[in-house]
Parts: structure tokens; sequence; C-alpha cells
């Protein structure tokens, strides 16, 4: 079903926050009219439940189509839309020519490839708008109960009119635009899902008029009679004005009774509905518009490729024109040019023959052009994506059930020309989901799991890890998973100071903002946080056996396990005094709570640094192991959190907590005030440990991230959130590593945030400016020097939202490029939506690269659709990103497959494809050119009128279609094993205009071979009895050479021969034969000619020499070239041309965990320390309260954490009861 | 790198976990086509393979070279270029005027056989410079009207020598008008060497493309003149003259059989050729041969084959030695991972 939603898109994407708010103010306001308005012009009436009323405004039905044409139009405009095509218009324009007398040619010629060339290209027309009709046709038949009689009849979409009363069950979609009577929800309340809209999954929530809340049974139903005044269909997904008629009331109607089309309802066991808008024009399919599409860069090459040959053939005719007016003369007296002669062949008028004949070489040569060469590529690149590309096992997602998808087949090969991949963060590298992974406690590490880039980084110094199992009791639950048996179950009493372990658990227990919901035990319990990080948190601590399972506003309460003695448990209350909350500049949260003892700690958690600066003195040993502890973490891509204690005593508390009360109820600054406060009691702290969470990457990612960088691609993370988060999940990417120099351009500066403060917006901009200006030049010139030296390290680059607002700037762009192009990897933090577009087009049309965006929100849509190729992430509930991309994949890591695999092969074999038809009719017209030169400049034909157009539909057509297919270099493990292959299509080495040039020149040798030798051999008498051949023998044998060349060159093309291959080779030479076995029986001119050729030892002994002198050339060529100027990929070729077929996956498992000494020695090089690490992995995100807790309750946001827990913990039941 | 693999694996080796498929699963099927792992085989151009294919070359074409050069060495082929010597001295100055006048062109050249010449021995006249297969000429010409008699009015494609007087000419079209019509005869020793003008044209041609039933009219009857004319009263199908005339030469110099003697030359005999000099080649500098050739398996004498084969091999032998002393003096190891471009480039970047 939700097939038929993907091409219903909307532009807008920020539905949820608009809802939310409408959601929150729905009072139905009740306002008594005496009398029915008339309807204004631009409004539509509708009257509910009563068809026949209904039936004279003729509204439109249900049913949908977004097919491209109907059984009538599809002539008129698939032909329209071929020819707008440059060559198809071309071709048109000489088969008008060659219908015109100056024709040297029959008109057949080159009507009949056009014509074959059109069929093709309507019929894949015609089967794609089949399969959009088939998708409608389901859609429109999907059922729908609507009321009639008093009772739910079942019936298709497409038979719904406006007016009509239906029933949605839940998780239905709903086919129409709907006004909500009534839901079983005893609110009038329903929840819908948008996520087909905008990709949003958070539900929404509906309410229907309390006027009509009844109406849910089909009796009472039955008898509902309004009338709904109401806007005409538009398409603005957010706005409703309308008004409901009944029994002489009107009510106001609004967005939120309107449930829209292609929405589905969630935790509502039903809903009744009037139906306002149907089909297309519901707001939805109002909506739906085309994507941008996109060309390949290759297509636009091709262009200026086929612009040459239309150079070169004007050249061509334009030799033959001149020459033709100067050898024209009566002195030839057979040709009878008399002073009657056509023009053109008049002497007298020398300039007419020229013109005319330029128009009759036009035709003549019009092979040059590739005619099939557009349709064949659209065929290969239509196969390419619905049969390998959409059905590749090796990027089907079991768990999402999600195969990939390409929904554009035009950008193929442009896959294998990437350079650049813009990628968003969540969702996209990582899960969001954030696990407790291993901690630090009084200098001692627990937890023995291991990061993905910590495997991957023992891997390539050649460690064997071996993966430790999981002890049997371990346990891995959301937000945990911490394996170590030192401390789960109490063991930890036995560790050696289990005191600073309790206080690790008290820390994590009580120093936190989260929610308990649901039931009070460890195992029902969900605990509702604004970050994912603090959840975790809580939840280790609760495996820790200090479980939090309560709030009140001024009390935690935490079940102890075995604290005071194995096996104990223990209700804890400790009074909240108070909180210090996390903000951006603290970098840090403490609390201040009460011993039910009396006992007065503060706890804190936060960064590294601001923990480190506010420590007590001494205990130097602790602080120095646990800040190795917290490097160690950071480098595994781990996000790390200090925690410390301090011990208040009552008087110094009593005397603070005044200040603190001053501070918050100060009326300005209260913030600074409050910060200014909290620094006087968060110091002195004692070091506790350390935490490390791992945000839980998407499966594969730095494996393929890795893959990907080798093969020259430069990743760039563009995401909204903070520095630290970004930093941190670069390194757990392997983006960036510790032997990398970085650039950090962050607003996040002292200075910055002081004139910030001063609140000057003129002179903030100027100053952050300057700023940027200032520090994107000293990056520049150390990353010249870095560049400049040989060894230098790699480079990165770390930029925040407000920073790339102002290096945006014109004036700063060139800088910001040269900078972020000469760094491999660059990280954008903070950025939005607009931004990451513009980064993305920055580098596309700044760089002139080709950039490849990836993600899977709608905050992506904008990003995925500037870049050149957009790929969204499927099998989530979102479908925004993927309805604007390009290709949908499941998971990032399949990246690899289809660039390395599948962009590389299509990039190769296009190529292949398009140099290859370049040469088969270059040398084939060039033959012809040669020919004129002994006419007398004529136009005399040489070939029969078939045997040109049939060369290229027929003769030619299908071997070239099979390299398009089944052509690869090197094996999809080997392409992957070998990333580095992959350059070659960045540095586009198979299609550069030194490629063509060699494949023109063997052209014109293959040409000159074919017409020397055939004619030069054919003089005399030709067979044992004398007889002499004429021009249509000669040039059958020619076009029989240039048959079997052609395809015996395309053989030496392929890197491997499927019995394919063989087939249509061998199946165009036989082709030929037949055809020409066959027409010599008809044909007037050729009548016999094959015959007469086959009954000469001439024809074999030519047979056999010209194809082999022809490709002796090229066999050279080609030999040389692998010699001793190899590409690379027939040195890999070679490397394993021992090895099966790619057949038997099984080896290639060893193959691949196998390094070559090279790589191994350039490992080893990368390895050697360089910098002494820094990076320790601080990140905590508090994002969206807004966003968290607007969904949950329908509230607004509240500015301060403290608030929110307050505001949570008093909040009333039945909404979590609902969730249950 | 190392999760990758075992990802694929595991997709590779998922067909057994799809015995027990879900419903609704969209899991591609696999197939060998889908999944891109067609059989294939992957040719290497190894040195050793280039030698191999160059030796192979050389070793079958040179053989061949040879039969081919000893075929066409073995026709004997007498050659005489007569279009100026057949100009009486005095009108030397004015060839075109000679040649459109009505005087007798009878001309008469002696040719001395060099090698013993076997029977038949084939009568060709080669024209030079003679256009043929221009455009024009192609062109004006009417298969149907040529092929039977119905069609004789089908003469639109013939212009300019289409109609006269309101009829048909039959056969139509520039290209008959300009028929060749100087005449050769021979005599040896004072003793007339019978020309066989049978069975000079194809076979194909006779029997299909000319009628039996189609007989020349108004041919020739205009106020100008192209070439020879025809009998009336024999059909087209045995004017062989006609039709070796009409199968268009591809090139503007060509040759055409003009009959077979079917007698022995031996060597020093000497042939009087008495030459009917009335085709005008003139106008437009052509030369104007006689040749009497004998044939071999290959047909007539042309040396172009048999060298060309020769050359051909040779230059194989010659670069399949030369790659054979590269390979020994400059070998690359097959797969040596030194010569991928990462590797070669510092840093590798």
């Amino acid at each position: 079903m939700s097939g038929g939603w993907e091409r219903v898109r909307s532009t807008r994407s920020r539905l949820s926050r608009d809802v939310s708010l409408t959601g929150r103010s729905s009072t139905s306001r009740t306002v008594r009219l005496g009398r029915v308005q008339p309807q204004a012009p631009g409004h539509r009436t509708i009257h509910c439940n009563d068809r026949e009323a209904n039936f004279p405004v003729r509204f439109k039905g249900n049913s949908i189509s977004t097919t491209k044409y109907n059984f009538f139009t599809f002539l008129p405009k698939g032909l329209f839309e071929q020819f707008r095509r440059v060559a198809n218009c071309y071709f048109l324009f000489i088969s008008i020519l060659s219908m015109t007398p100056i024709s040297p040619v029959n008109p057949i010629t080159n009507v009949a490839p056009l014509s074959l060339v059109l069929l093709v290209s309507l019929i894949k027309e015609a089967f794609e708008d089949w399969k959009r009709f088939q998708n409608d046709m389901v859609i429109n038949n999907s059922p729908v109960e609507v009321l009639q009689d008093q009772k739910w009849e079942t019936v298709p979409w497409k038979k719904l009119q406006v007016g009509d009363i239906i029933r949605v069950k839940q998780d239905g979609f709903f086919p129409a635009d709907l006004l909500l009577l009534a839901g079983t929800n005893p609110d009038g309340v329903c929840y819908v899902e948008t996520a087909n809209l905008d990709g949003e999954t958070n539900l929404k929530i509906r309410k229907a008029l309390e006027r009509t809340w009844d109406y849910l049974t089909p009796e009472k139903a039955a008898e509902f009679k309004g009338e709904v005044q109401c806007e005409q269909p538009n398409n603005s997904l957010y706005t409703f004005t309308g008004n409901l008629i009944i029994q002489k009331q009107t009510l106001p109607l609004s967005p939120n009774q309107l449930l829209l089309r292609g929405c589905s309802l969630r935790n509502t066991e039903y809903i009744v509905g009037a139906v306002i808008f149907t089909g297309q024009e519901t707001k939805v399919m109002m909506n739906s518009m085309n994507v941008p599409s996109k060309r390949s860069t290759l297509e636009r090459k091709l262009d200026k490729l086929i612009l040459t040959l239309f150079g070169s053939l004007f050249f061509m005719c334009l030799i033959g024109a001149i020459a033709s007016g100067i050898f024209i003369n009566r002195k030839y007296h057979y040709l009878g040019l008399d002073e009657g002669a056509p023009t053109e062949f008049n002497p007298n008028n020398r300039f007419g023959v020229a013109a005319l004949t330029l128009f009759t070489l036009i035709t003549l040569y019009s092979t040059i052009i590739p005619i099939s060469l557009y349709v064949s590529i659209e065929m290969i690149k239509f196969i390419q994506c619905t049969q390998f590309i959409n059905k590749d096992l090796h990027m089907y997602h079991a768990e999402t059930n999600t195969a990939a998808l390409a929904r554009t087949s035009n950008l193929n090969e442009e896959l294998g020309q990437v350079e650049y991949i813009f990628s968003d963060k969540t969702g996209t590298l990582t899960r969001n989901l954030m696990e407790f992974f291993k901690c630090s406690i009084g200098g001692e590490v627990y937890g023995c799991g291991i990061t993905e880039i910590e495997r991957g980084g023992a891997l390539r110094s050649g460690i064997n890890v071996q993966e430790v199992h999981k002890s049997v009791s371990a346990i891995h639950e959301k937000g945990f998973n911490f394996d170590d048996s030192r401390l789960m179950r109490g063991a930890w009493r036995n560790e050696p100071d289990p005191d600073t372990c309790k206080e690790f658990f008290r820390c994590l227990a009580i120093c936190h903002t989260v929610l308990p919901e649901g039931d009070e035990s460890p195992e029902k319990i969900t605990y509702q946080a604004a970050s994912p990080d603090e959840a975790a948190l809580v939840t280790a601590a609760k495996n820790f056996g200090f479980f939090f399972y309560r709030r009140t506003p001024t009390m935690i309460y935490v079940r102890e396990s075995h604290v005071e003695k194995m096996g104990k448990i223990q209700d804890v209350a400790y009074e909240i005094l108070n909180v210090l909350e996390f903000n951006s500049t603290r970098k840090r949260q403490s609390v201040v709570c009460r011993y039910p003892d009396g006992r007065l700690v503060l706890y804190c958690k936060g960064a590294d640094t601001v923990i480190y600066e506010r420590l007590a003195d001494g205990n130097d040993d602790l602080k120095k192991i646990t800040r190795g502890h917290l490097e160690q973490f950071g480098s595994a891509g781990l996000r790390t959190l200090c925690l410390a204690y301090r011990d208040l005593s009552p008087e110094i508390y009593e005397s603070w907590n005044e200040k603190f009360i001053q501070a918050k109820s100060s009326l300005r600054d209260r913030e600074k005030k409050l910060d200014e406060v909290a620094e006087l009691i968060e110091k002195e702290l004692i070091l506790i440990g350390s935490t490390a969470i791992e945000d839980k990457l998407q499966e594969g990612v730095p494996g393929c991230i890795e893959t990907l960088s080798r093969a020259g691609i430069k990743i760039w993370v563009l995401t909204g959130d903070k520095m630290e988060t970004a930093i941190n999940i670069a390194y757990a990417c392997n983006l960036i590593n510790n032997e990398m120099k970085q650039f950090i351009i962050s607003s996040e500066t002292d200075a910055i945030r002081e004139v910030e403060n001063r609140g000057d917006q003129v002179e903030i901009a100027r100053f952050i400016k300057e700023e940027v200006k200032k520090e994107l030049k000293t990056c520049l010139e150390e990353a010249q020097h870095c560049l400049n030296t040989v060894y230098g390290p790699k480079l990165a680059l770390v930029i925040d939202g407000k920073c790339l607002m102002y290096a945006l700037d014109p004036s700063l762009r060139v800088m910001l490029l040269n900078l972020s192009l000469n760094c491999s990897s660059v990280v954008c933090c903070r950025v939005s939506p607009l931004q990451k577009a513009q980064v993305t087009s920055l580098v596309k049309k700044g760089a002139r690269k080709i950039t490849l965006s990836i993600g899977d929100g709608a905050n992506d849509v904008s990003m995925i659709q500037a870049a050149h190729i957009g790929v969204g992430i499927s099998g989530l509930e979102g479908m925004q990103a993927v309805m604007a991309s390009d290709f949908a994949i499941a998971q990032f890591r399949y990246l690899a497959d289809l660039l390395l695999v599948h962009g590389r092969w299509s990039y190769l074999r296009i190529c292949k494809v398009i140099t290859y038809f370049f040469y088969k009719n270059l040398t084939f017209t060039l033959t012809q050119f040669w020919f004129t030169f002994h006419t007398g400049f004529s136009g005399q034909r040489f070939y029969d009128d078939w045997f040109q157009s049939l060369y290229n539909v027929i003769f030619t057509a299908l071997p070239v279609i099979m390299v398009g297919l089944f052509d690869k270099d090197v094996s999809a493990s080997l392409s992957k094993k070998y990333p580095q292959l992959y350059k070659e299509g960045i540095r586009n080495v198979f299609f550069k205009w030194r490629v063509v040039g060699t494949w023109a020149c063997f052209s014109v040798y293959q040409s000159l071979i074919f017409y020397s030798f055939v004619t030069i051999s054919s003089a005399g008498g030709k067979n044992s009895s004398g007889k002499v051949f004429g021009l249509w023998d000669v040039s059958t044998m020619a076009f029989t050479c240039v048959v079997i060349t052609v395809n015996l060159r395309l053989l030496m093309i392929c890197n491997s021969i499927t019995r394919w291959h063989y087939i249509s080779v061998g199946g165009s030479i036989l082709a030929w034969f037949i055809f020409i076995f066959v027409y010599s029986i008809f044909r007037e001119n050729v009548f016999f000619v094959i015959y007469v050729l086959m009954s000469t030892f001439y024809f074999y002994v030519t047979i056999l020499l010209v194809p082999i002198v022809a490709l002796l050339g090229d066999f050279i060529y080609q030999g040389v070239q692998r010699w001793f100027f190899p590409y690379d990929y027939q040195i890999v070729q070679e490397i394993h041309r021992h090895e099966p077929d790619d057949n038997s996956r099984a080896g290639l498992l060893e193959i691949e965990n196998r390094l070559t000494p090279q790589e191994e020695r350039s490992y080893a090089i990368a390895q050697l320390p360089r910098e002494l690490s820094k990076h320790t992995g601080f990140a905590f995100d508090s994002p969206g309260y807004e966003s968290f807790f607007a969904a949950q309750l329908g509230i607004y946001a509240p500015q301060k954490a403290w608030d929110v827990a307050r505001r949570a913990s008093v909040r009333s039941r039945p909404t979590t009861s609902k969730k249950n | 790198m190392s999760n990758n693999t075992a990802s694929s694996s595991a997709g590779a080796n998922g067909s057994a976990d799809s015995a027990a498929p879900r419903r609704n699963s969209k899991r591609p099927k696999y197939s060998r086509f889908t999944q891109q792992e067609l059989p294939a085989c992957k040719p290497i151009l190894t040195p050793r393979w280039v030698i191999s294919a160059f030796m192979l070359v050389s070793i079958i074409f040179v053989p061949i070279g040879i039969a081919s050069l000893f075929a066409s060495r073995d026709v004997v082929e007498i050659v005489d270029r007569s279009e100026t010597a057949c100009i009486p001295a005095q009108n030397r100055s004015d060839k075109v005027g000679y040649i459109q006048s009505s005087a007798d062109k009878t001309c008469n050249r002696t040719l001395r056989v060099t090698k013993r010449m076997k029977q038949p021995i084939y009568v060709y006249y080669q024209l030079d410079n003679f256009y043929q297969n221009h455009q024009r000429c192609v062109k004006s010409r009417s298969d149907e009207q040529l092929r039977s008699r119905s069609g004789e009015n089908e003469t639109s494609s013939c212009e300019p020598e289409d109609v006269i007087n309101g009829t048909a000419i039959v056969p139509c079209g520039l290209i008959a008008w300009s028929l060749f019509n100087d005449t050769y005869s021979f005599s040896h020793n004072n003793q007339q060497l019978q020309v066989n003008k049978k069975g000079i044209s194809w076979k194909s041609d006779r029997d299909h493309k000319f009628g039996k039933d189609v007989f020349p009219k108004n041919f020739q009857n205009g106020s100008l003149k192209g070439g020879a004319i025809l009998n009336t009263s024999i059909p087209l199908s045995d004017q062989e003259d006609l039709i070796v005339w009409m199968r268009t030469a591809a090139l503007p110099t060509f040759r055409k059989l003009y009959g077979k003697i079917e007698q022995d030359l031996l060597p020093n005999d000497e042939i009087l050729v008495t030459l009917e000099n009335n085709y005008n080649t003139y106008s437009f500098n052509g030369k104007k041969k006689l040749v009497l050739s004998t044939t071999s398996w290959l047909g007539g004498k042309n040396d172009f084959l048999g060298i060309a084969y020769l050359i051909v091999g040779g230059l194989c032998f010659f670069l399949a030695m030369c790659f054979t002393v590269v390979y020994l003096v400059k070998p690359r190891r097959l797969g040596d991972p030194s010569y991928l471009s990462w590797n070669r480039t510092p840093g590798g970047r």
C-alpha cells in the first residue's frame, strides 16, 4: 500500500510543529447563526450523507491516476517527449531530408531506425506507465467501509464520493480527505501518523467537534445530515477553513478535524468521517510533484561528444560539397550534363551543386550519429536498475525487509564517479540509540565490550581480536550493553574500592532529569528522558542495583540492592535540594541531595574539561589514570561523561542556597547569575570516574566509511547535532582520528560569546565574520603547509552552523572551498536543512565534483535534491527522504555496494557502450566517406539502403547491450576489496577525450583498411572464369568485413565473456548473413551478390585478411597498454586470475580479512604515533525538550530541565495509561 | 570491513533462511542474472597470449600469402594502352574532334605474348577516370524495365535518357546510353582468333535481371549518341556486352570482360589486334587499355592479396619476436601489486 504513496510527496516538512500547536488549542466553539449563508464562489458545499444533493455539483471521484498518459494522449504526448531529445530531432530532420530527391538513399534508410528507436522508447514508456496504472489500480481498489442503509458496506476506494460517511479502522489509511466526525476514543480524539506525508513518525492528534461525537454507530451515523462549506481544494497541508452546518448550527472547522489522505490511523479503534475532498483533489495529491529530473554528468559529456560528431559530420560534408562543386564538369559526357541537368549536377551553377551536395552528404553520412545510442543506454540503465540494483541480495536488509530501490534510472553511472558524500548523522550513521557500554571507576576500567572502531583498528594493526563471549547472564536491554561480572549482581562489593563504586552508582541514579513511567518494577519501568544518554545512564544504575523508580518534585526514590549486604534490598528516598541544570556553556549538571541520614552531597556529571578544572587537589594518580581512560574511550568512539561528587557541610550549603534562591528569583540576567552561583559550589569535587556510552552506529558504518575513503571518496557529515556529538561520531565512524590534523571553526568561543552578550546584531555579524575569516585564513595556511610536506597528516575540518553561515558568504566561499577540499573529512554541525543544501551545492557547483547526499529524514530532503545523487535511507517509517531521493537503500553500509560495485560497473559499462558506439558508427561512416572520393563527390552511396539502416539496429545492436549488462572487470568482492579501483571513475579515466581520440584513430585506421583492401583487391577478374565485380559486390564485401570486425572488436573490449556475448556476437554476424542470403534474392541492385561473392575464393581470402588486419592495430595497442601501462583493474585481474569466480562466497571471507603486504605496510605507517591523543569523547545530548515533551503532552516546551521534571511528576495519569 | 563481509556472506547464504519465506518478504529472489554472477570466461591479455596470437597469425598468413602470390604470378597478363596510339598523329592535337568525327577509326595493334597462355584467355577493356559510379549514373537506370516487358514504361528514374518522342527508351538511362562501343578482333598468323562473347556476364544477371522478352527500343535514337547501338532483334538477356556494362563498376578505374579466346597462345606469338576506336574517353582524359589475361583459382592477376598476407604475416612474426625480446629483457610479473596506482604514489591518498 505504501508503495502508492511514494510518489506522493509534500513540499513542506514542518508539519508536526504546526500540528502540535494546533492540537493544543482544540476547543471547539459553537457559533449560532440564524440562516445558512449562500455559497460564495470559491467555496464548495457538501451535503454529507446525501448523494443526490451532491450530484448536481459533480465532484470528482476518488480514483486517482498518477499515469503520465492515457489511451488517447499516449501517442502524441509520448512522441512529443521523444522529440525533445536532440538526437531524435536530428534524425527526424534527416528522415525528411531523405524524402527529397536530393537524397542518395531511400528514405527507409533513415525512417526505419528512427521508427524502431521511437518504438522501443515508447514501449518502455508504456510499460512504466502501465506499472503506474497498476499501482493506481491497487490503491483505487483497496477496500473501505462506507455507510449505506445503516450498515457499513465494503467498497473500493474509487467508489467513494464526496459527502459519503465512512469508517476507518486502526492502522488503516484514509482514502480521501475526511472530516473527522467521531472516534472510539472518549474525547473525540484520534491519533494520526503522517509518515507518508512528511516522514515524521510521531503521532499527531486530531479532535472531532463535540457536536458530532455521537455519530459512531451505523444507525446513529445514518442520521447525520450535515452540510459542509469549505474552501476549494488546494495544496496547503496545514490549513483548512470551513463550516459544518448541522441542524441550523454553524460550527467552524479547522485543520484539526481534517484527516488527510495518505495518513494512517493509530491508537484508535476506528473513526467515522465524512469525505470532503476526493481523488486528485486531496491535499496530498495536489502536493505531488515530480522530482527535478537529474541528468548524469556522463550524459552531459556525451552531448558534447555528439556535438563533436555533428561538427565532424559537417566538416566531412563540407569537404565533399566543395569538391563536388569543383568536380562537376561537362567533359564527363556520359553523365548527360547538358543544359537541362538538375541543379545538383548542373556545371553552370557550381555553388548550387555544392549546396545541394552538402545536404545529400548529410543524409549519406547521418550514420555517424549513433541513433540507437540513447535508446540502448536507456535500456541498459533500466535493466541495471530494475534487475541488478533492486534485486541485489547484498543490499537487502532482512530486519526491515527492504531491498534497495533505484527510483531513477538515469544516474547509474554517476554512482561510479562520486567524490563527495554528504551524510546525515542521526538515522543514517547512527541508530539514535545510546547504550551504556563501559565505565571507569576509581581508576579501573569496567566493561569488556569492543566497539566496532576498536575492532577495525586492531584488525588493521594485525591483532586478531577474539570476540569476547558474553557471559550467559549478561543483560542487554535498551540503553544498556555492558558486561563485566566484576560489577554485576553486587559483585562490585568485592572490588578494591567499593565505596567509590557506590558513589558512582548513586551519582548515576540521582543526578539526572529522567522521569520514570509505568510500573515501578525494574522490568516494566520505562524512563522518559530528554536525551537518550540520560536514559542510558539511569538504566545502567538500575542494572547495577540502584533502581530509580519514582520521582516527586522534591524526592528521588532509589531501590538499592546489595549495598549494605549482598542480597539486601532497600528503598531509599533522597531529597533533591537543588538542580543545576545542563547547558552548553556549563557542560555539566549537578544535583544537591540529602541522604535520609542527613548527608549532603553534590553529585556532578559533565565534560572532562570542566570537571577536571573543578576537582579538589590531590589524588593525581586517579586523575591521570582516569584521563587516560577517557582518551581511550574517546578514541574508541564512545561518548564520555565524568562523574564527581562533593560532600557538603550544612553551613556551606545553607549560605550557598541563599545565594542560589536569590539568583533564581532575580529578574534580570537570571541565567547568568545562576551560572555564577553554580560555580560557587561546583568546586573541590572528588572524581569518581567516568562513563562511556556508545552512540550505537548503524551496522557496518565504520567499515563502510573506511572502504569508501580508501576509494578516494571524501565523506562529510552534516548534522544538526552539537559539535561535541558530531566530533564524537566522526571519531566513531573513523572519519577523524588522532593522527589527523583538525581544524575547528566554532562560534562557541569566548570572544564571540562576549560580543553576542552585548546583543548588537550588526556588530555580532561583523565580528563573527571577521573571526571566521581569520580562522579560515590561518587554517588554510596551515593546511597548505601540511600538504606540502610529503608525509603530512591528513586534515579534518569541523565547523558549526553559525560560522558556516558566514563562511558561505560569497567573499569567503572560495577560501572555505579551498580549505575543505584539502581536508579528507569535514564535519558540519548545528546546520540547518538549508545549509546542508548550500554546502552540497558549494561543492557541486564550486568544485565541480560529483556529490552524493544520503539521509533519512525530512530535514535531508533539500540536501538530497541538491546533490548530483540523492540517496534515502528506506525501511524506516519516514518516507520523505526516500521520496526525494534517486536511490533508496536500507542501511548506510550498502553504500559500499551501491557505489563500489554497481556504480563502478555501471560507469565502466556505460563508458564502454558509448565509446564503442562512437567507434562503430564512425568506422562505418568513414568507409562511406572514403568512397565519396572515388565517385566524383557525387554522394553515391557505397552500401545498400537497408545495409545502412540495419547496421545500427540489427547487425551491431545486441552485443553492445550485452557489454552494458554483463561486462565486469573484477568481481563484486574484489571491487570492495580494492576500493581504490573506484578512483578510476572519479578521475573519469574511461571517458576522457583522450580515450575518445584513441578510438577515433583506430576508426580511421580500420575504415581505411576496409575500404582500400577491399577495393584494391577486387580489381580485375575475380574468379577463375574471369568475370568482374560490380559496385555492389565490392560494397557487400566491405560491409561483411565491417560487420565481422566491429563485432569481433567488441569481444576485445570485454573483460568477461559470458555465453550471451558469444550468442549475441555470433548471432549478429549470422543475422547479417541470413539477411543478405534472403535479401539478395529480392533486391535488384544487390541481386545475388552474396552468392556471386561466395562462388569466388577471393571472398574467403579477403574475409580472413581484412578483419585481422583491421584488428591488428587495436590488438597491438591493447597488448602494449596492458603490458607497460596497466590499469589498476588489470593488475587486480592478474592477481586474482587463478581464483574461481565470485560464486564461491565462502572463500571470500578469508580473502577479505587478509591484508596484502602493501596494505599492511601502509597501515603500519598510519599506526605510527603522531600526536598525543587529545580527544576524550565528551558528548551529551540534551536536545529538544520541546519535541520530546510537546509530543507527549501537547504542552509548551518548558525552558528548564527542572521544570520538566516537576511538571512531569505531577502530570495526570490517563495519558500514561493510554500508552499501555 | 569484516562486518561488511559477514553481512554480504550472510546475504549470499541467505537462500537457506529463505527456505521458510515470510509472507510479503521483499527479499529479491536469487538468480545468477540479477546477482550478476553469470559464468563468464575472463580472458587476460598476458604477454604469452599476445605472442602466441601473433605467431598464430603469422603461421597462418604466410602460407596463404605465398599461395596467393603464386596464383597471381601464374597469371599471364598482356596490357596494351591504346587511347593515344590509336589516334593518327595528325589528329592528336584535337583528339575529341577526331573521335567525334565520322572518320574511320580502325586501328591496328600488335601484341607479343611473353609466356605461354593457356585457354581460355580473357579479353578485358579497362577504362580510367570513368565515373560509372557517379550518383547520376548509378541512379539512371530502371531495373523493372530491364527485367520484363511489362515494366517498359518504368522510366521515371532514367532521366534524362528516359523517353523519346513520348515512348520509352529500352534500355533507358544514362548508364545504358553510355554503353562502351569499341570493338576488338584478333588474328594470329593471319588466322582469325575467335572471340567468344557468350558467358561473359554473371549468370544471375542474365537469368534474372535482364528479361528474355525485353528488346531494345528507341535506343540511341536521340540527337546525341552515347555509345554502342544494340541489335533490336536480340533480347536483353542475350546482350551480354550490355549486361557486363550495366554491372556498375565500383571505382573510376575498372575492367570489363569483353570476351574469351578459347585457344592457347605460345610465347613470342604475335597477335594482331584490329581495334575500332569509337568510344570517347578523350574529353575527360580517360585511358583505354586492352587486357589479355589468363586466370588462376584466385582470379586474374592481382598481387595485392598475396603481398598483404605476406606483409601481415611477416609483421606479426616480427612483433612476436619484439614482444618476446621485451618480455625477456624487461619482464613484468603478472599481477605485481607494485604496479597498482596507489602503491606507486607515496602516501596513497
